[in-house]
């Protein structure tokens, strides 16, 4: 597939990076245009890999943000891109879309860009193409607290209204004890950009040969075509000698041979890939339709392997939609799964997060509330005696 | 972020003069030289280290009731502050009418100082006073209104409270103050001499001031430091004050032991040798436990942290330290400490800091007992001063004659007033305690909009061009239409077309999504 990617506000631009670096170390060729898009001068410095000229700061002259952000309020998130929408639209200009198949818009849904800009970027984009617009959103983690949680709840109805398909990306699975901050949103990232690069960058004639069970870009588009959520399990196994400290460590099939992969390898390979974690946890059953992307040496992947491994999905999630096919990389030294659940119904993780977000905006109205009343009733001395000096 | 620097009276120059100190020290530059220093005598500048004397301010030098020493500071101790090293008869000796007076007068002379503060550089100013000195006070109301009519940035108030040993007269000004202020300004940060000074010296109350203001304004303001993942940005900090209210600071740090190896990795890598990460010496507990012990520290103004309306950490130091489940866990318990959602958390890496820190703006905070007891002192003084008139020279009021010059009939006379809308404080107590959230932190509403303010003082006040009471509840009210920026629109619920987003009972709770709904015309929507 031929990508046109947009990254909108912090986590949204950090992601749209890892997934060019990921591009680049593997020899992939899949985002053909790029931009990000933040409210914060100083997160515009951020990215490594994104051309300083496709990046654009909005709302640098909009009172409430002047170039520092929108104080993680979606509100003035979606106000900022309004405003600024010829601004926006004139950087799409550049973008020849007939080169393009789809466009994605990554954004982290916790914060105020992400949230509430990211919806009017992909408006937008609706008006100007035809071309289906997927969503990427980082769902803010249960420990991110109230507001996050309300940001991503009112920003995933917009999100998941608006495009074609919304993979969702939980930051909560992906938290592991003894990270640092930095290390933290950087592994995170690092492992989405993974999925979402090996799933899309298939079936895409990138100097990779075609193979005999090519996965076509079409076939990707179709899957994604139900629209509403969707989750991307990933799976991968070493296939270098498992000589090595290093690579006994990374695999976790020691005794695998390195020359063949047999049919219960590859099915085996897939279910992990649905059983380990997921981009956002869901009961696999409920999805609608379902995808497999076998990504390395086209020798290590049979075609029996890729039969079983579709049935054993067919089973699992319940669908007859299923499609599985490989993107032969023969340079890799790894052989990957990817796993699309498209349209899954069933993931607790967004209940939780819209039951957490009904809570906060509860509380965020009982504040407003009383606001005004609490401030004089501080301020004025029991009998109101006192007066101001001016 | 950067903020213009006002320091006004004497307290509050000195505080200006630690900032820019700590500013330097640290290599925060949070105000670029945007800094001033207005006061009605010349006794402090002379002490000043780190303000250029053109940057200072001596405002009604020639009024004829402002005092003018002969000979300035010769035997005032630097370390102390206003009554202490200052004779109290000097600028305008307390009296914040006279401030105020003096001020007005001044104007041109201020209007013409500020012209040195380049408000679009900054990204928001902040005057700094003693609330309890006549001109902190005084002067400061009138410069707040000033800044406040002619910028377009938020401008904060760094306030400081009188202590409890310090004059009746000085808990009214502060008292009165705060009155003045808090409806004017975008947020009034405050900090309470009482709990800070009583075991440590005034100006180590100014340096922990200095330290926390810059650890919060300043955040990822110093050259060189690495990007952080989550940086607090101007707004986010001008967000988590938009509420205005009072507002208040908390800080913790940890050490970390230098590493004693530290020079011989330094050399092995001198020789092209692997150097090593240092090992880290904290962790998810520690992380968490250090934001805890910021919320519980000495605030710089002792509050009841449940009454907070917004919050906003900073969590500050080596990246390898900065654990992430530490800094999630401890923005979480925040949130139950203090039972507001409205919280923003950001980490500033400094590879070379020698501590971890984290600083919490408690913004909007309502349970403030001190201010209470600043308040009773006020109302208590103010009564004295009514019933004699030798002290008070404005009570000659020409509407309240009959009760002139007699405490208990100025009294009643208050009281009936306010009749019609509460026969006496106790009722009005009692039913707002039945209203609603606030009353388990011990709070009385006066009701504003019915309970006019007594103008025993105003009424006479020849330098006050408007009624002061219709000022500040116009002032207050121009907010409220802000506030409901949150209105919840309604027709999102037609339009879901994914059972994850419309399958949960909780939805139609949550506000429509931010772009497509009622706030666009869009017919594709």
């Amino acid at each position: 597939m031929k990508l046109a990617t947009i990254g909108v506000g912090n986590a949204g631009s950090k992601l749209i990076d890892r997934m060019l670096e990921f591009e680049q170390q593997t020899g992939r060729d899949l985002c053909r245009h790029v931009l990000v898009i933040n409210t914060a001068r100083t997160d515009l410095a951020k990215p490594k890999y994104v051309p300083k000229d496709r990046r654009v700061l909005i709302g640098d002259t909009h009172q409430k943000a002047k170039g520092h952000g929108v104080g993680g309020d979606g509100e003035v998130g979606a106000e900022v891109a309004k405003n600024d929408i010829d601004e926006i639209r004139r950087v799409f200009d550049d973008v020849e879309i007939h080169e393009v198949d789809a466009i994605l818009v990554a954004a982290g849904l916790g914060g105020g860009t992400g949230s509430g800009a990211g919806p009017v970027v992909i408006d937008e984009l609706q008006k100007m193409y035809d071309e289906p617009i997927y969503g990427l959103g980082v769902l803010p983690g249960e420990y991110e607290g109230g507001r996050p949680a309300l940001n991503a709840a009112r920003s995933l109805q917009s999100f998941v209204t608006k495009v074609d398909n919304f993979v969702a990306f939980d930051n909560d699975a992906w938290r592991s004890r003894g990270q640092t901050v930095e290390e933290g949103y950087e592994e995170m990232n690092r492992e989405l950009a993974t999925r979402i690069v090996t799933l899309l960058a298939a079936g895409e004639v990138d100097g990779s040969e075609v193979g005999e069970n090519a996965m076509d870009s079409s076939d990707i588009m179709r899957t994604l075509d139900t629209g509403g959520v969707s989750s991307i399990g990933y799976a991968s196994t070493d296939l270098k000698k498992s000589d090595g400290l290093l690579s006994k460590y990374k695999s976790k099939n020691k005794d695998e041979e390195v020359n063949s992969m047999d049919a219960a390898k590859i099915k085996g390979l897939v279910r992990r890939a649905v059983n380990s974690r997921l981009t956002i946890p869901c009961e696999v059953s409920s999805a609608d339709r379902a995808l497999i992307v076998f990504a390395g040496p086209s020798s290590m992947i049979s075609r029996k392997g890729i039969e079983s491994a579709r049935e054993w999905l067919e089973k699992e999630a319940d669908t007859v939609e299923v499609l599985a096919g490989d993107d032969p990389r023969e340079d890799s030294e790894t052989l990957a799964a990817v796993v699309l659940l498209s349209n899954v119904t069933d993931a607790p993780r967004i209940k939780e997060i819209q039951n957490q977000a009904v809570d906060a905006q509860n509380k965020i109205a009982e504040l407003d509330a009383v606001r005004e009343e609490e401030i004089t009733s501080l301020i004025t001395d029991d009998n109101n005696e006192l007066d101001p000096i001016v | 972020m950067k903020l213009a620097l006002l320091g006004v009276g004497n307290a509050g120059v000195r505080l200006v003069d630690e900032l820019r100190g700590a500013e330097q020290r640290t290599q925060t530059p949070i105000s670029d030289g945007n800094v001033l220093a207005f006061n009605t005598t010349p006794s402090t500048f002379a002490e000043l280290e780190h303000i250029d004397e053109s940057r200072q301010v001596l405002i009604g030098d020639t009024h004829p009731e402002v005092y003018q020493p002969e000979a300035v500071g010769e035997e005032g101790e630097i370390d102390k502050v206003d009554t202490e090293s200052v004779d109290p008869r000097e600028g305008v000796a307390g009296d914040p009418e006279l401030g105020a007076a003096v001020a007005r007068e001044d104007l041109p002379e201020i209007r013409r100082a500020l012209d040195a503060v380049d408000d679009t550089e900054v990204d928001a100013a902040m005057i700094v006073a003693g609330l309890g000195g006549g001109t902190g006070c005084g002067v400061g109301s009138v410069l707040l209104e000033e800044l406040v009519s002619i910028y377009e940035i938020p401008v904060y108030v760094l306030g400081v409270l009188p202590s409890a040993d310090e004059s009746d007269q000085r808990a009214w000004c502060a008292a009165r103050a705060i009155r003045t202020f808090v409806p004017m300004a975008d947020a009034v940060l405050g900090v309470d001499n009482e709990a800070w000074h009583t075991d440590e010296s005034y100006n180590a109350v100014n340096k922990a001031v200095a330290t926390r203001i810059i650890s919060l304004f300043g955040a990822g303001e110093r050259e060189g430091l690495p990007l952080s993942e989550l940086r607090m940005d101007p707004n986010d900090i001008n967000r988590t004050l938009d509420v205005g209210g009072v507002s208040t600071i908390g800080y913790a740090k940890t050490e970390l032991s230098i590493e004693p190896d530290g020079w011989l990795q330094k050399l092995r890598g001198l020789f092209g040798g692997e150097t090593t990460e240092p090992e880290p010496q904290t962790d998810a507990t520690t992380i968490k436990k250090l934001v805890e012990r910021a919320v519980d520290s000495k605030l710089t103004l002792p509050c009841d942290i449940s009454t907070v309306d917004r919050v906003l950490l900073i969590l500050s130091g080596p990246p390898r330290e900065l654990s992430r489940k530490g800094f999630e866990t401890g923005r979480s318990l925040l949130e139950d400490k203090t039972g507001t959602v409205e919280i923003l958390a950001g980490d500033e890496p400094d590879t070379e800091a020698t501590t971890v820190t984290a600083t919490v703006l408690l913004s909007n905070v309502t349970g403030v007992p001190r201010i209470e007891q600043l308040q009773q002192r006020a109302v208590a003084y103010q009564t004295d001063a009514e019933s004699t008139p030798a002290v008070t020279h404005e009570i000659d009021s020409n509407v309240e004659v009959d009760t002139e010059g007699a405490v208990e009939a100025n009294e009643e006379a208050d009281n009936g007033r306010e009749a019609d809308a509460e026969s006496n404080p106790e009722a009005a107590e009692t039913s707002d305690d039945s209203d609603a959230a606030v009353d388990e932190h011990g709070f009385r509403f006066t009701d504003k909009e019915t309970v006019k303010p007594t103008e025993l003082i105003d009424e006479a006040e020849p330098t006050t061009d408007e009624p002061p009471v219709d000022d500040s509840t116009d002032s207050s009210d121009a907010e409220t239409p802000e506030l409901s920026e949150n209105e919840p629109t309604d027709d999102s619920d037609s339009t879901k077309p994914s059972e994850d987003a419309d399958d949960s009972d909780a939805d139609p709770n949550i506000k429509d999504p931010f772009a497509g709904g009622s706030a666009t015309s869009d017919p594709s929507q």
